[in-house]
Formats: structure tokens, sequence, C-alpha cells
């Protein structure tokens, strides 16, 4: 089953979040829909974390936030070892790490298939 | 409101305390009273600045506690969690309560004993402050949010790891000239930025240690103020402002629009602007957050604060010395002390006590306490009352 990455649009004036707050940060309205936020991302800056938190199995973690499209953006983990400012990262669902031993799971960002 | 005064302080040495936390909190209340001259007086509250005793000691009501370990029994006590703004926000509760005429005397206390637990340890409580589900699930922790800002910071404004390192060595050498701190060895350029990579492009010389440490500050209406001192320090503004939880969802993640509101609130209440403050203690856990701290409250242009360290602007011996205690990283970063910590040092300075790192007779003073990842700030501004 394919995951989308979800983010929040405002029943009152549209705005769109991720992640969910329970009053809308425009207008305060209270009512949400769903929506997919996008199937690519770019990347705004990242990190490689080497000294990483338990439930990580190996360093360096590589962090970065995205923006998609609409101007929603995420921290997230990267599957690419080489992040570049501006590159496009598309949404995968898997494992993130460990929490109290049990396995946790999310999107992770990949680069983007060309074309 | 009444004018509040700063009427004593005090501090324990940061580092590795032989103490608990409740044995350096006491030594801080009882130096920060004999200070003041009012350890005989009766106190009408007591605050206390902390963040994780129940989950790093295993001992809550803490301030319960300290009115009894210091008899200060019958006075009102509790204390006050605000992520690594817990120090300021105690300081906040005291100037409200004695401005708002609650009440007269009150001691303000901040400590936090941090070293008993391992860094991962350590490490994991702080990242709990972040959000939960967009970004503590990530494995994402505070140096990796400096580091993500670092990254922005070097993209747009065209800082570089030198600029953190010039920040490290300034700090450290400011640091070997407080007794209170906890590191007290040189640092140079080269060694800063050979140093270990913890999250890249932030080594370890850009972030503060763990420490323990505690600090006190007693307040009094400024009326009742001179039965006590002939140097009190007026508590001229405060500013207290939040920003969204994640770094992410921020208007601009490169601005800390809490410091900028925090600021212009404290600026406003003081009636007084950038250009009047003489000495600064910002909340450089991590070095690239003394510069954009340093941006956002207002005293360099956004983007160029990294050309004032440059210039030694902000050296001791500067324009406007930034962190002379050796801010948090040498001083260090027992949390819920750290912003007790900075009006201590601040109060020193004002009232020229403050040693072989005096800065040159300031009268106008400035500390930025900064909780979360930036969304909760707490600024003070301080002035000589004599």
């Amino acid at each position: 089953m394919e995951q989308k990455f979800i983010g929040f649009k405002c029943k009152s004036c549209g705005r769109v979040m991720y992640p969910k707050h329970d009053r809308c940060l425009s207008c305060r309205g209270r009512e949400f829909d769903e929506i997919e936020l996008g199937k690519e991302a770019t990347l705004i800056t990242y990190t490689k974390l080497y000294a990483i938190p338990e439930g990580i199995e190996m360093p360096p973690l590589v962090l970065g936030i995205v923006e998609f499209p609409g101007g929603c953006r995420t921290l997230c983990q990267l599957t690419t070892d080489e992040p570049k400012i501006g590159m496009k990262l598309s949404p995968v669902w898997g494992k993130l790490r460990k929490i109290g031993g049990k396995e946790v799971y999310g999107f992770k960002f990949e680069p983007a298939k060309k074309g | 409101m009444r004018d509040v005064a700063i009427i004593g302080c005090g501090m324990t040495k940061f580092g590795r305390s032989q103490g608990d936390l409740m044995d350096i909190l006491v030594e801080a209340s009882l130096r920060a009273m004999d200070h003041a001259g009012a350890s005989d007086s009766d106190f009408d509250s007591v605050y206390v600045g902390n963040m994780m005793a129940g989950e790093l000691v295993h001992q809550t009501a803490i301030a319960s506690s300290l009115v009894d370990r210091i008899n200060l029994v019958p006075a009102a006590a509790e204390r006050v969690e605000n992520g690594p703004a817990s120090g300021a926000s105690a300081v906040k509760n005291g100037f409200l309560a004695v401005a708002s005429g609650a009440a007269d005397l009150v001691l303000v206390a901040g400590g936090e004993k941090m070293t008993t637990a391992d860094t991962d340890v350590v490490t994991d409580l702080v990242s709990t402050m972040t959000h939960p589900t967009a970004e503590y699930v990530h494995g994402v922790t505070l140096p990796a949010m400096a580091a993500l800002l670092t990254r922005l910071y070097m993209e747009r404004y065209g800082l570089t790891e030198r600029h953190l390192a010039m920040v490290a060595v300034k700090n450290h050498a400011n640091g070997m000239k407080n007794p209170y701190a906890h590191i007290q060895r040189p640092c140079t350029i080269e060694g800063a930025m050979s140093s270990a990579m913890i999250a890249d492009p932030l080594r370890l010389y850009y972030a503060c240690p763990i420490s323990d440490g505690a600090a006190a500050v007693v307040l009094c209406s400024m009326e009742k103020a001179r039965k006590f001192t002939d140097k009190p320090v007026r508590i001229a503004g405060f500013g207290h402002a939040t920003d969204v939880q994640t770094l992410q969802e921020r208007e601009d993640p490169a601005v800390l629009k809490s410091v900028k509101l925090a600021s212009q609130q404290a600026f406003k209440m003081a009636k007084l602007g950038p250009k009047d403050i003489d000495v600064i203690e910002t909340h450089d856990a991590f070095e690239i957050l003394e510069i954009v701290q340093s941006e956002d409250a207002g005293f360099f242009e956004k983007g160029k604060g990294h050309l004032a360290v440059e210039r030694g602007v902000t050296a001791l011996d500067g324009e406007l010395p930034i962190n002379p205690s050796g801010g948090l990283k040498a001083k260090g970063h027992p949390v819920g002390a750290t912003g007790v910590a900075q009006i201590v040092e601040l109060v020193w300075q004002l009232r020229s006590e403050a040693g072989e790192r005096q800065v040159k007779d300031p009268k106008k003073a400035f500390a930025c306490n900064f909780g979360g990842f930036g969304n909760n700030t707490v600024i003070h501004i301080l002035e000589r009352a004599w």
C-alpha cells in the first residue's frame, strides 16, 4: 500500500500545516482536511549526526529539513550520505529508529527519481 | 508596578560538583543571601528554576526542600520549569512578585545536577523538548538542531566554521578568568576546528559541556533596597515570548523570532535600545546561537553577527562584550541554573565585582535565556541604580 505524506489544511482559511496543530496558526480554525503534501520536496538544510541517539543503528544519521511545493516543511531522515542543498527528495515509508526497544516507523526522504 | 532591585547574588563553581542538587542550591542561595546582607531577614517567596530534577536525580518538589534546608519556612516556595530557560523564568516570576507588591523580599535560585547521568541519557532527556512526532521520533538532538541552523547560516550569510571557532576561543579565554567556570583551559582556532565532529558542521568545541551548578539572586523592592546595599541593580525590563515548536515550521528557520519579540518587549519596558547596552550574556549552548541571538536581539544587522566576532567587537575589551563569564560554552550549562547565573554575572559586572574579567564600567546589561530550541525566550535588562 502506498503511503502519502499528509498535511493539514484549515477548513476556514485554507492554510496548510505540518505537523498538526489543534488551532490553525493563521485563523484559529479547529477543523482540518488531510491532504497529500506532495511526492517531491526540496532540501533546505541538513546535518550528519555522529553523536547518535539510542535506537539508531549506525552513525552518521543524516537529517534534513525539506520544503514541499506549497511551502510546508518537515524535518526528516535522509537515505543519502551525500545531501546537497536544493536537491529534490521524495518521501518513503520505513523504519526510523527504536524507542524504548520498539521499532518506530515514519517517512524518510530519498533522492527523487529523475523524470 | 514597583521598581525591583537585585540586592545580592551568588553561585557555585560550575562543573562536576561533589554535592547533590540540594547541596548546590543551598550553597548558591546562602551565598546570595549573605552577599545581600539579608541572611537574617524574613523572605516572602522562593522561586527555584530547574528543568529535570525528577528525571535526573529522582527528586521532586525541590523548592519545598530548599526552604526547609535553609530555614526560609514559611515563605511561599515553588519550582519553575521552562526547559533551559527555567532560570530566567524563575527570575521573571520573582520580579513580578515584587513588582506587583505581593512580596517584598524574594530568593530566586536555579540549579541542575547533570553529571551523575550518562551523556546519552542527558542528551535524550533534553531531546524530549522537541516535537514528539515531527522531531523527536526522527532521532533529532539539540546538537542536530544547532547544526541545521548553522548550515542555513553558512549558505545564506557566509558564516564559516572559523567564525564558530572564534566564538569558542573568546569564550574559553573569558572562562579562564572566571573562577566559577567549568572549563578552565585555553582553546585555539586550530584546536577547535580539529575537535570531534558531533553533528556536521558542528564540532565538540562549538557546543557547551554537561555541568552541575546552581546560582541565586535576592530581589526586593527598590524602596527597601538601600537598607541592604548601596549598589542595588534595577531590573529595568523583561521580555518573554514563544514561537512555534518545530524549527522547520517557523516563518524563517534562520530567525529566532522569540528572541526578537522578547528583546523588543524588554527594551520597550526599560525605555532603552540596543545601543544603550554595555555588556551581554547570551545562551550559547552552541556557538552559532551567540551569533544569531546577538542579531535577532537587535545588536547587529541580520547576517552580520559573525563579522562583529571577527572584528573583536564582542571580546572582553571590545565595544560590546558578549559572555564575559565564558558563556554556556566555558562556564557550563546546568540547565536550570543558567538563566539565574547569567543575571549573577551581570550583577557582578554592573557592581564592578567581576575580577579579572571585569568589563570597563558597564551601566546597562542584557541577558538572553533560551528555552526549547529557540521557541521560548526570556530576556532581562539590568541597570545600575546608584
